[in-house]
């Protein structure tokens, strides 16, 4: 276990020495709750930030777990990968440290969109609400990072990483909860976004800014996320180039 | 117990095989796998490391199974793939502190700072590796793998793309880690290279290990002289007795003759008769290219390509 942390340190510096890239995954998020949020003339709800900003925190998460897949693919592409299976180290460790990494990273991401979110006008919150948004968000960063990192190891290329993104992020967040409540959507919406994931995730952290502790989506989140890492696991064991 | 044994070692992808019933040993000692492009030597390379499973056979390194025991396998090696793997967006220093922690040497940072000092790198260690040329990129990719003091290390065409000076570099280091005991098996193309560092040389052609042994005795084995010949325009083989073509390119036909003093004259002779103007005819003693080319030459005659008949066919194009 001692590899996952030179391996986040490895990934931590080649991110912040990419400077574009430290920025660039914020401006959609940032970009839908500005124009979204505060510019839209919906009224779903009272505070229509407020509604939307767990929403989009959840996205943040999406969009940095689903392309934290793109770390493995690249450390495949440019042959990294081999060397690092090549390794005595326990080859899971790769899988942890990619996990860890891109999790956190999300985590810095939507902190950033949570000040933002402050700044334009939304409710703030107690420390322990906070304290349980992060945990849900972690909790479905580890879900989609997991994910994402053994798709990236099965996918050749990064077109097809990309396309398989793409076609699983756009559809996912139109069918979540995070843009609408449930009793305006269409009865067939209504029925996929409750089975979607990424509404778990929204909807317990609308309900933890709400007062309420929300363990069932706690709970299920943390069990999908235990499964699919169970399951990456396997594959990096198992895996040979 | 030597270092590698391999038995049958045979892997194919999908219908094509790439490594045939592989069936050496190789202990305390710098063994070249020498091969043309796509012969099998670094899917041999990466079965050996555990990245590849075999189609078939086995392989023990360091007398640990390769399939079953893949942890202590690689606890004993190390390896450089074929293709460059350094983080240009890391210092030299960075590059080879994090392998040296991620193999769990006691004191990463003095023997990191040690091996940079040995190949070199010691004043660069602080650059980010992009400022690094492709020997110095070599060279540390050599400090990654040695932080551990592996006891067989692999090396994939070590030497490619490098300039004279970096290659001679790069296998004084090799050749010094050899007289510490370490085993080294490497991949290359540059037959002199081989010749001149490498104890025993394997040449595989099409996945199948054609020539097994030292250099010097493979030159010997062929115990004949070469002829050289250059040749201006169209190329026939005369087909004199005892003067049997082996290689054909670049306008260069090399032969091999018995006595090669006196296949000189003969071999002149036929060329005029034939009509094939020669510009230059020359004797030496065999090289390993000689070795090389004589010895996959054979074996691809078969089904191989046909350089005369190519050719005509590109001139019919036109
Ligand atoms: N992933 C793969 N899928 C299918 N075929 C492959 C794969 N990798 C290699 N091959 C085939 O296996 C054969 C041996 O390839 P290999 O890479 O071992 O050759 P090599 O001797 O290392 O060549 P080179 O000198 O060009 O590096 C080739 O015919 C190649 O096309
Ligand atoms: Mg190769």
């Amino acid at each position: 276990m001692r590899g996952v942390i030179w391996y986040i340190e490895r990934d931590f510096l080649r991110w912040v020495r990419g400077r574009v890239a430290v920025f660039s995954a914020l401006v959609m998020p940032a970009a839908w709750l500005i124009f979204v949020g505060l510019a839209l003339p919906i009224r779903f709800t009272d505070n229509y930030l407020d509604f939307i900003t767990p929403g989009i925190l959840v996205m943040t998460m999406l969009s940095a777990g689903l392309s934290g897949g793109t770390l493995l693919m690249f450390d495949k592409i440019l042959g990294f990968l081999n060397k690092f299976l090549a390794l005595p180290a326990p080859r899971e460790d790769i899988l942890f440290g990619k996990i860890l990494f891109v999790s956190l990273r999300g985590l810095i991401q939507s902190t950033i969109i949570l000040v933002i979110a402050v700044l334009i006008g939304a409710s703030v919150y107690s420390p322990l609400q906070y304290g349980l948004t992060y945990l849900i968000l972690f909790l479905f960063g580890v879900l989609l990072s997991a994910f994402a990192t053994t798709l990236a190891l099965y996918l050749e290329d990064h077109d097809s990483f990309a396309a398989v993104n793409t076609m699983i992020s756009m559809p996912l967040f139109f069918t979540s909860s995070a843009l609408m409540p449930y009793n305006v959507m269409p009865e067939w919406l209504r029925t996929l976004a409750s089975l979607n994931p990424l509404s778990y995730a929204i909807d317990a952290i609308r309900a933890v800014d709400a007062g309420a502790l929300p363990l069932v989506q706690i709970v299920s989140l943390a069990i999908l996320g235990i499964v699919v890492t169970a399951i990456s696991v396997q594959v990096f064991r198992r895996v040979t180039v | 117990m030597n270092a590698i044994e391999t038995h049958d070692l045979t892997r194919y992808y999908g219908a094509r095989c790439a490594v045939n019933h592989l069936t050496l040993s190789v202990d305390r000692e710098v063994f070249a796998l020498l091969g043309p492009n796509g012969s099998g030597k670094t899917t041999t390379v990466l079965m050996l490391t555990t990245m590849l499973h075999p189609t078939e056979g086995t392989a023990t390194v360091c007398g640990h199974d390769i399939l079953r025991d893949g942890e202590e396998v690689r606890r004993s090696l190390s390896y450089v793939p074929q293709d460059m793997a350094v983080d240009i967006k890391l210092t030299g220093r960075e590059n080879a502190l994090l392998f040296a922690r991620l193999y769990g040497t006691d004191t990463p940072k003095d023997r990191v700072d040690e091996l940079l000092a040995v190949m070199q790198l010691f004043d660069r260690a602080d650059d980010l590796v992009k400022t690094y040329s492709g020997g110095m990129r070599r060279r540390l990719e050599l400090v990654q793998a040695l932080v551990h003091k592996p006891e067989v290390l692999f090396l994939d065409e070590p030497t490619l793309g490098l300039d004279v000076a970096a290659r001679a570099t790069i296998w004084e280091h090799i050749t010094a880690l050899k007289k510490d005991g370490m085993t080294i098996f490497v991949t290359t193309h540059y037959m002199d290279e081989a010749d001149r560092f490498c104890d025993r040389v394997g040449i595989i052609s099409n996945g199948s290990l054609l020539a097994l042994d030292a250099p010097s005795s493979l030159k010997a084995r062929l115990s004949n002289d070469v002829i050289t010949a250059h040749i201006d325009g169209t190329f026939r083989d005369p087909g004199v007795d005892g003067i049997t073509l082996f290689s054909f390119a670049n306008n260069e036909a090399s032969f091999l003759a018995e006595n090669g003093r006196e296949a000189l004259p003969l071999l002149a002779d036929a060329f005029t008769r034939a009509g094939v103007r020669v510009r230059s005819l020359a004797l030496r003693e065999p090289t390993l290219d000689d070795v090389f080319l004589h010895t996959v030459g054979k074996s691809e005659e078969p089904a191989g390509f046909d350089q005369t008949k190519f050719r005509t066919m590109l001139r019919r194009r036109k």
